[in-house]
């Protein structure tokens, strides 16, 4: 899988600039802006964002925020655009740069929709009223002390701060119940912080740890309504504030200005909201890729050779072991590991094997890369191996020189600043929440297992003479079943991770799915699949509807690791068939281009459905069922469609 | 301590606003681009700058830039 057209070294030949490494970031920025490019440049500008922190990001976002989203989306309607709105108690105003910095660090366009001053409650009751046409993918409703304290009588006792938090609490429960039954996308809240300027107004610490038991059962609360409502997050302040110290907020901007939290920890809510959107436009990170030298364990392997290593045993060594332990902890969720390292394979595997207090056995690795080459063309080959793109990738490495090599050629991965000191390792890997997701499904436990039965399938390959003996010998088995309730999670993260084979590339949340299964006419189905080396699980999903006596497919995804063995092919003729079997007279199926499915742009043509409509992007097919093809001999198929109005 | 003349300079940086001299005696209605959330955000710019706290109160009073530069000024200076 190779990104040459991307590379920043081609992108300079191309137009000429000099190269922007020798400038500061904000320089660069500044330069783009005078010359009136930060629109036509966008892409650019999203990648020095990408180097930006602190007040500086701030001010990005001051800037960026100038910019018509509506020209920006015109100008690269490759990039995600995602619409939020934005209501709260307080002013929240300074959101909507943090979230335009904060969404263009990740290439994403944000459409922002700010709702009235403290008009939260009205706008979760009624989004339909207040929000009009805009559909947000993503509604934040930021809530702040003071939405319980400036209803707190004076004076005050912990029993008037419950009495006012429990019912202000219905409240949020039942607008956050009507919003989620409304299917208006996703609803994000967050826990509000017990500021001392409220505790310590009681003298006695008696009072003042009842306040504090209170408060805490208004966060459970809060944090409860995501097991409640499917379509709700609720982000919790306090390790954000105690992160970095981040105050809570300026009592000066609370009392002139009814700024009740700090630019800084909006800053840090709005860096949340940003991978909350990049999972909404399917763009998770599914693998980390790790340097080993100083990354994973301290020293050279080369040179201290096995024993010598720090694991364990040392105060660098015991950070390395904790270090290893948090990678560790990410991979049992789903999340890739891959090491890609400059050093001797055969002594990274016996480091990997024979290292008495290494957390990280090689069995924890997808893929384990050693050599001498460019650590670029390492991300290349592993993105191929894996049937990745490069994008979904997350490279740490405590050498500037290889993390600035990888920024600059390899542009979509995300890269971490892993410094000297590895006690801070932990930190820099979790500063940003690169794999957040909604939840994690059964599927991401088993995803390393079934990854590595991929390495065994690929080597199996190599003893067959052509592909037809090799899939015969494969044993592939599918299933088509109707979606269950329970697959909805896997569904709706097969459409959000999905981007190779994905026909319209419509997003959907666990919640949409819901809805689908209870729509009269709509039969979302599953597909599992398996071979002779183990069960791949829930890979793909045909959502398909009935229209009077025609079938439409409203979207077709197959995951990545189950391409190249004619599962689509089976999938597809068999909804044909069963359409035609049920009487239908056609099926109507659409392709909308994406900057990465264009692989799946001659599906439909290539199975007889011909051409109805074409627009810029989309194109509309029709299958008369008249000419159906065989099925794929290789494949043991089990249809279980019964019931559903196919 | 600042010019008027670098104050505006540092303005025009830091709020990304096409900013001049004249626009620094007009009222801040009148100042083109200016909306209230950049008196927020000036607060966090100059206290950062100037290593001082402001009194935010005044500043919230003040009507134009060069007033908001004599209160920034006033604060920065030595007692």
């Amino acid at each position: 899988m190779g990104h040459g057209p991307r590379r920043m070294s081609d992108r300079l030949e191309t137009d000429g600039r000099v190269n922007a490494s020798a400038e500061t970031p904000s320089a660069a920025l500044r330069r783009l802006a005078e010359a009136n490019r930060l629109v036509s440049d966008f892409p650019t500008v999203c990648g020095i964002v990408a180097r930006l922190a602190g007040p500086e990001l701030a001010r990005a976002g001051r800037l960026l925020s100038r910019l018509d989203p509506e020209k920006l989306h015109e100008a690269h309607p490759g990039l995600p655009t995602v619409t939020i709105s934005l209501t709260g108690h307080g002013t929240i105003g300074a959101m909507v740069p943090a979230l335009t910095a904060e969404l263009a660090r990740h290439g994403m366009i944000v459409r922002p929709v700010l709702a009235g001053f403290d008009s939260y409650v009205q706008v979760l009751f009624d989004a339909d009223d207040h929000l009009g046409p805009a559909r947000p993918d993503i509604t934040v409703c930021v809530l702040d002390p003071q939405v319980i304290f400036d209803e707190v009588p004076v004076p005050w006792r912990p029993d008037d701060v419950e009495r006012v938090a429990a019912a202000k609490l219905d409240l949020i429960t039942n607008a956050a119940g009507r919003f989620d039954a409304a299917r208006r996308g996703t609803l994000v809240l967050n826990t509000m912080t017990l500021l001392r300027g409220h505790s310590a107004q009681l003298v006695d610490h008696r009072s003042r740890a009842r306040l504090g038991a209170v408060w805490r059962d208004v966060n459970a609360r809060l944090l409860r309504l995501a097991e409640a409502f499917p379509s709700v997050i609720v982000l919790d302040l306090d390790p954000l504030v105690a992160a970095a110290g981040t105050p809570v907020r300026d009592e000066r901007l609370s009392v002139y200005a009814k700024g009740h939290l700090s630019d800084d920890l909006l800053a840090a809510y709005a860096a949340e909201v940003g991978h909350v959107a990049r999972n909404v436009a399917g763009r998770t990170k599914k693998c980390l890729v790790l340097d080993l030298d100083n990354t994973l364990w301290g020293g050279v392997l080369g040179e201290d050779g096995v024993e010598g290593i720090e694991v364990g045993h040392s105060h660098r060594g015991e950070a390395f072991l904790g270090f290893q332990r948090v990678v560790k902890q990410l991979g049992s969720q789903g999340v890739l590991i891959a090491a890609l390292s400059k050093n001797e394979p055969d002594l990274v595997r016996q480091a990997l094997r024979d290292h008495p207090r290494m957390v990280l056995r090689e069995s924890d690795f997808v893929r384990v890369i050693a050599g001498w080459g460019p650590k670029q063309e390492g991300l290349d080959r592993l993105a191929a191996e894996l049937g990745l793109s490069t994008d979904s990738f997350v490279f740490a490495d405590d050498s500037p020189f290889e993390r600035e090599l990888v920024r600059r050629e390899v542009p979509g991965v995300a890269v971490v600043d892993i410094g000297d000191d590895p006690a801070l390792h932990v930190t820099a890997l979790l500063r940003d929440g690169w794999f957040d997701t909604r939840e994690v499904t059964e599927q991401d436990l088993a995803r390393l297992a079934s990854y590595r039965d991929d390495v065994a399938r690929a080597s199996f390959l190599d003893t067959f003479d052509s592909v037809r003996d090799y899939l015969r010998e494969l044993g592939v088995r599918v299933r088509i079943a109707p979606v269950t309730e329970a697959e909805a999670p896997r569904v709706a993260q097969l459409t959000l991770r999905t981007n190779q084979f994905n026909l319209t590339a419509a997003r959907l949340q666990t919640p949409e799915v819901l809805a689908l299964l209870a729509e009269p006419g709509a039969a979302p189905l599953a597909v599992h699949a398996g071979d002779r080396f183990g069960d791949q699980g829930l890979v793909g999903a045909v959502l398909t509807r009935r229209d009077g006596d025609v079938l439409r497919i409203d979207n077709f995804v197959l995951s990545c690791r189950v391409f190249s063995r004619a599962i689509e092919d089976a999938v597809l003729l068999t909804v044909l068939r069963q359409a035609h079997e049920a009487g239908a007279t056609a099926v109507v199926a659409g392709y909308r281009k994406t900057s990465r499915n264009h692989r799946v742009a001659d599906f439909y043509p290539r199975h007889g459905f011909h051409e109805t409509d074409r627009d810029e992007d989309v194109v509309s097919f029709r299958h008369t069922l008249t000419d159906l093809a065989h099925l794929p001999g290789h494949i043991t198929l089990d249809v279980r469609t019964d019931g559903s109005p196919l | 301590m600042i010019t008027l003349e670098e104050f505006v300079v540092l303005l025009r940086e830091e709020l990304l606003l096409p900013l001049t001299l004249a626009d620094a005696h007009r009222d801040l209605h009148e100042v083109a681009g200016w909306d209230s959330m950049h008196l927020l955000w000036l607060v966090g710019v100059l206290e950062r700058r100037a290593g001082c706290v402001l009194n935010v109160a005044d500043l919230f009073e003040a009507r134009s830039l060069e007033q908001i530069h004599t209160l920034a000024c006033s604060a920065a200076a030595p007692a």
